[in-house]
């Protein structure tokens, strides 16, 4: 089984964002991009059916500017992945996700794929649009919000599971699909000391970004900007726990309005 | 000029570190230290991801990493906890000399099975009667046809009680001082090897310390690592290569301290500001800062030192000397930034001080330190 995970890199969870000098897009600079979150349970994934399914090979691609992209598919190698294919833009790409799918079905029409697996949404921007494009432009089925993926041999079908906050669904479908995954039920292995500095040496399949379809984006991100910071949080002085307990009930019912 | 950045290898070396420290051992650092538990199950795990062998070459099994690759594994980690960093690392030091003293025959024979599975090995050199001047140990090693008998006490040894393998310092011949001193490969099945009970610990408290007594042990002389007498010289050679990464260990548990502190400043008011805002703090953290840097650079220079092929004797001393005492008084500030709150146990910062002490005692006092020092720099002068 060929299997596809498309990985994104994205800003180190712990990472002091800004936005860049023209106020556009987030400012790469000094920003130090990794694989995680959702992505990290679509690595998982991938590499649970390779060891399940014997003579699966799977290839991690990456979609992204250097040495971001490459940084991001040797941590998948790391990991476990067979190969590994960089779609170099240049460039700070395009922020639009549908340019992302773009980029990845146009490199894809020309990799074999059994199955193409994502994290449901990106770690950073959580457009969680990629999947459901990529199912699109390839022409194939796609599902998010996926947990457990299986292959059922006997009749040439994956069955999975839908987990949403309000949900559950099981589904069976045969390949080749697109899937985007939920994020950490899978509870993603950490890549080993000698798989690291092997993975430094790994292969990486640089491929220029496919040329642009009739349908070529006209988008164009015109601001980016945080959240502004959170109001403080309110301190109850008290004297006993009853006390405590009355003054709490109070700013819930009075300020917080949480209950009449 | 000099250039300081690191490779992108190093890079993930130390993420792989960082994400370690702080998913696995930081959750249980302050449980493991309040009830002085030897969380084995950490190092376990440490071991599958291939943290602790890090000085053995691939061919053995080990992770073949060089002194500045193992620095900026052991900063990361001590990050986290300082006694668990210690019992991580541990093998290192019990391996070293056969690395440094084992025939190739003898490292295959030791290292290969060791490696291949998880496990603990130990360093045996300190006494009851003395640590810093290790030619006047006492334990015995007596020549009896194919093997010796080794008789005598060792003290304060990281991961004894729970380790398998032992590199046992023992003499031939007391009158010979340092020239008797004779290095062994001992298992810890050995009929007459008799590990203690865990110390009792200020700190490093999820570190095991132990005594290990020696009655009538009978070792291989294929067991012994050179020849009899060379035994001081290469536990001097293998303290050399190991007390640089005490100096990245110290560095770890200081930039703890910082990150703490810092972040306790800017939350705490006081005066109706902040106190990171009081000048009276702001040359803490700039001090501590200074320090924890000056630590960092030195560690790395000695370990780039040793990493060229020098012995780096007087780098790693200094090192290791300055970067503990960093720790120590780094740690003392981030309580005094705290307050009366650093001083109760519910906080993270007194366990650092606790850490930070042993740093400066073990792997050769610092007094030890500053006398090598000395003599290093007056042989420039003679």
């Amino acid at each position: 089984m060929e299997i596809v995970v498309c990985i994104k890199p994205v800003p180190e969870p712990e990472t002091r964002l800004r936005a860049a000098p023209d106020g556009r897009i987030l400012d790469p600079e000094g920003v130090k991009y990794v694989l995680t979150g959702y992505d990290e349970s679509a690595v998982e994934q991938a590499l649970l059916l390779k060891e399940s399914v014997p003579g699966s090979k799977v290839r991690a691609v990456s979609f992204g500017p250097s040495p971001r992209a490459e940084e991001t598919l040797r941590a998948a190698v790391a990991l476990g992945c067979d190969s590994a294919t960089w779609i170099d833009s240049g460039a700070e790409p395009s922020p639009d996700p549908v340019d992302v799918a773009r980029a990845l079905a146009g490199t894809l029409r020309s990799l074999p794929h059994d199955l193409v697996l994502c994290g449901k949404q990106a770690g950073d921007d959580e457009a969680g649009l990629v999947a459901g494009a990529l199912g699109e432009l390839l022409g194939v089925p796609d599902f998010g919000y996926v947990v457990d993926l299986r292959w059922d041999a006997a009749r040439s079908v994956f069955t999975f599971h839908r987990m949403t906050e309000t949900l559950q669904e099981s589904w069976e479908a045969p390949g080749p699909l697109v899937i985007g995954l939920q994020q950490a039920w899978n509870d993603p292995r950490t890549a080993k000391l000698p798989a690291i500095l092997k993975s430094r040496k790994a292969p990486i399949d640089k491929v220029p970004v496919p040329a642009p379809d009739a349908h070529a984006s006209r988008s164009r991100a015109t601001t980016f900007a945080l959240p502004p910071p959170r109001a403080g949080a309110k301190l109850i002085e008290y004297k006993t726990p009853e006390e405590a307990a009355e003054r709490l009930v109070k700013v819930l019912r009075e300020e917080a309005k949480v209950f009449p | 000029m000099p250039d300081f950045s690191l490779t992108p290898e190093q890079e993930s070396l130390r993420d792989l570190a960082r994400k370690f420290a702080r998913t696995e051992m930081a959750p249980h650092a302050a449980e493991a230290d309040r009830t002085a538990r030897f969380p084995e199950e950490i190092y376990r795990k440490a071991y599958d991801l291939g943290l602790t062998n890090l000085n053995v070459p691939t061919e053995y099994g080990g992770s073949g990493l060089g002194a500045l690759d193992q620095c900026l594994i052991v900063e990361e980690l001590a990050h986290a906890c300082g006694g668990m960093t210690t019992s991580i690392i541990a093998n290192c030091l019990a391996l070293e000399p056969i690395l440094l003293g084992g025939t190739p025959e003898q490292k295959a024979r030791f290292l290969t099975p060791f490696c291949a599975q998880y496990g603990l090995a130990s360093f045996a050199l300190t006494e009851p009667s003395g640590g810093s001047d290790a030619g006047a140990l006492r334990t015995r090693a007596r020549r009896e046809g194919d093997h010796y008998v080794l008789d005598g006490e060792k003290c304060f040894i990281t991961n004894a009680p729970h380790a398998g393998l032992y590199t046992v310092f023992a003499t031939v011949d007391p009158e010979r001082r340092h020239k008797g001193i004779t290095a062994f490969v001992v298992s810890r099945s050995t009929e007459g090897v008799l590990p203690g009970k865990d110390e009792e610990k200020m700190g490093h408290r999820a570190s095991s310390t132990g005594t290990i007594r020696f009655e009538g042990a009978k070792v291989p002389v294929a067991n012994r690592l050179g020849e009899e007498g060379e035994g001081f010289s290469l536990a001097m050679r293998t303290l050399d290569q190991t007390r640089t990464p005490i100096g990245a260990l110290a560095t770890g548990i200081a930039q703890a301290a910082l990150d703490h502190a810092a972040a306790y400043s800017l939350k705490r008011q006081s005066f109706g500001k902040p106190i990171a805002q009081h000048q009276a703090i702001q040359i803490k953290l700039a001090n501590m800062v200074q320090a924890i840097h000056a630590a960092r650079l030195l560690t790395w220079h000695a370990a780039w030192t040793i990493d060229q092929g020098a012995r780096g004797t007087l780098e790693s001393s200094i090192a290791k000397c300055f970067a503990s005492d960093a720790a120590f008084a780094v740690a003392d500030e981030a309580i005094q930034t705290f307050g009366g709150y650093g001083y109760m146990k519910d906080y993270p910062v007194e366990k650092l001080l606790r850490d930070a002490k042993l740093t400066q005692i073990y792997e050769g006092a610092n007094e030890i330190q500053r006398s090598v020092i000395a003599r290093e720099l007056l042989r420039a002068y003679e």
